[in-house]
């Protein structure tokens, strides 16, 4: 029987030349099903980027075990499954925005999987008048917009996105959450989500992972009720209601662990 | 704007008129050095290119060789960690006391002042590409990876493309230095025929000042459009690179 979800099982991770007590990752158990979209939030230094990272098979572990659709994360790359949104938009300055888009078509051939027309990827974020544009004539949030349509470009089962918009100033980054939750609506793909911003966690997700700093753990698991397609809701007051709770679920979070004093909770 | 310039131009040109007409031995006169220039140009512009010839096949042997070994460098640990104090120490050695013994080993041709040249141009390439190659941002390397690309994607898709301002920078460097090489090794090269390192090393014997600074102009002249044809390679190679982004004012 194959497993339609994403198992994070006593996942530790102890970076070299770290305290062996307080572990970057601490024993995390996480389930995320196919087509979620959940989001990690946390003080800095809780783990969050690397369990993203660790999930992307970017990064070893120490103990524990992750599968995503039972696979290895090193599997679901090879089978090309995996897009990925780092914080920067990482664009390759020397390509125009359509050979940027289609960059994960053109290499690692050999996985044989199909991939999204260009055109048709930067239609979805808006971005076709821009194809022939190179990076350097772009906004930051129109380089990200294309970093977005990139990682949608084979049409991946696990979307991981590092925060992805903290870059970006408040109105960029708003009208850029509408429109990932428009692409994911469409190519209802599973997401993992990054994020310093509460209202980004409650606008986007179906589940708000809070996590805790020194060792990083898994504080507390926030199942958000809002209707899909998501819309005023969000800003309403069933929308406030989620962000008050997981603003204390954060500091529940900073006062269990030994946060350090950069933590606001926005 | 061009006024600082010329200004700086004339009082240098006046400078030397005053100390050539003052002292016939130390500097020959601007008009002297024309005249010999105009008397015989088929002469210059052959030594010119013989001079050329070894600087430009000097560079491609020599920034060649440091391409290749930059990649196998970037691919292979351990050969960096092989390569690069022997780079080093070729690095400090003054390749023109290596010039007679290459002229030994290599008779009068033009072999041994390609390989001097050779020599003086791969340090420069070697650093340059190696760090260029490494310079990859880790975000962008992160894409590829969890695309699984290869080792040969990752390399003629990434890695390359963001080494190349810095290969470029290298050349900048380089193709000047190719002439410095090619004169020293001609210096040395005792009866050799050509080439305008020879012509001045013969005209100095004959104490003919006009000859030598006529001979150092037409190097000169190599150098500046050396540099040309680089900022002309980055203007177009380089378009997208913040170095040529901001509008020179």
């Amino acid at each position: 029987m194959t497993s339609e979800r994403i198992e994070v099982r006593g996942l530790t991770k102890i970076y070299e030349g770290g305290d062996p007590h307080r572990p970057t990752l601490d024993r995390i158990d996480l389930d995320v099903p196919r087509g979620q979209f959940v989001s990690l939030i946390g003080p800095s230094g809780c783990g969050k980027s690397t369990l993203v990272r660790v999930v992307a098979g970017l990064e070893d572990y120490d103990e524990g075990a992750v599968t995503v659709f039972d696979a290895t994360p090193r599997q679901m790359c090879a089978a090309k499954a995996v897009g990925f949104v780092p914080q920067t938009p990482a664009l390759l300055p020397w390509l125009n925005v359509r050979r940027n888009v289609s960059l994960p078509a053109r290499v690692n051939r050999r996985a044989g999987k199909g991939a999204e027309h260009p055109d048709e990827l930067l239609r979805m974020v808006g971005l076709e008048d821009a194809a022939r544009k190179y990076p350097h004539e772009l906004s930051g949030g129109m380089c990200q917009r294309v970093a977005i349509a990139r990682a949608f470009g084979t049409r991946p089962d696990l979307l991981l996105m590092d925060e992805p918009f903290s870059a970006l100033d408040e109105f960029t980054r708003e009208a850029l959450q509408w429109h990932l939750l428009r692409l994911w609506e469409r190519m209802s793909t599973t997401v993992l989500f990054v994020t310093h911003s509460v209202r980004e966690a409650v606008t986007l997700s179906d589940r708000i992972v809070v996590m805790s700093a020194r060792p990083g753990r898994v504080h507390e698991v926030i199942p958000v009720d809002l209707p899909r397609p998501r819309g005023d809701e969000v800003t309403g007051p069933r929308g406030h209601a989620l962000e008050d709770r997981v603003r204390a679920s954060l500091l529940g979070a900073w006062e269990s662990g030994a946060a350090p004093d950069d933590l606001i909770p926005q | 704007m061009w006024l600082p310039t010329v200004v700086a131009v004339a009082l240098v040109g006046a400078g030397w008129s005053w100390i050539a007409a003052e002292h016939p031995y130390v500097l020959p006169t601007l008009s002297e050095v024309g005249r010999t220039l105009v008397s015989d140009p088929v002469l210059f512009v052959e030594n010119a290119w013989s001079t050329l010839q070894i600087a430009l096949l000097g560079v491609a042997w020599g920034a060649g060789t440091a391409f290749v070994l930059a990649l196998l460098m970037s691919e292979i640990p351990v050969l960096r960690r092989a390569i690069m104090p022997l780079a080093v120490v070729l690095n400090v050695t003054p390749v023109v006391a290596l010039a007679p013994a290459l002229v030994v080993a290599f008779g009068f041709g033009m072999t041994p002042k390609v390989i001097v040249t050779a020599i003086v141009t791969v340090f420069p390439v070697l650093i340059n590409v190696t760090t260029g190659l490494r310079s990859v941002p880790g975000p962008a390397l992160h894409v590829f990876r969890t695309l699984h690309a290869s080792r040969l994607e990752v390399l003629l898709k990434l890695r390359l493309p963001s080494s190349l301002p810095y290969a470029l920078a290298a050349l900048r460097v380089v193709l000047p230095l190719s002439i410095v090489g090619a004169v020293v090794a001609e210096f040395v090269a005792a009866g050799s025929s050509s080439g305008l390192g020879t012509m001045i090393r013969n005209a100095a014997a004959n104490a003919q000042l006009p000859h030598v600074y006529a001979a150092i102009a037409c190097l000169a002249t190599m150098g500046v459009l050396m540099l040309a044809f680089t900022a002309l390679l980055e203007r177009r190679l380089l378009f997208w690179h913040e170095s040529q982004l901001t509008n020179p004012s």
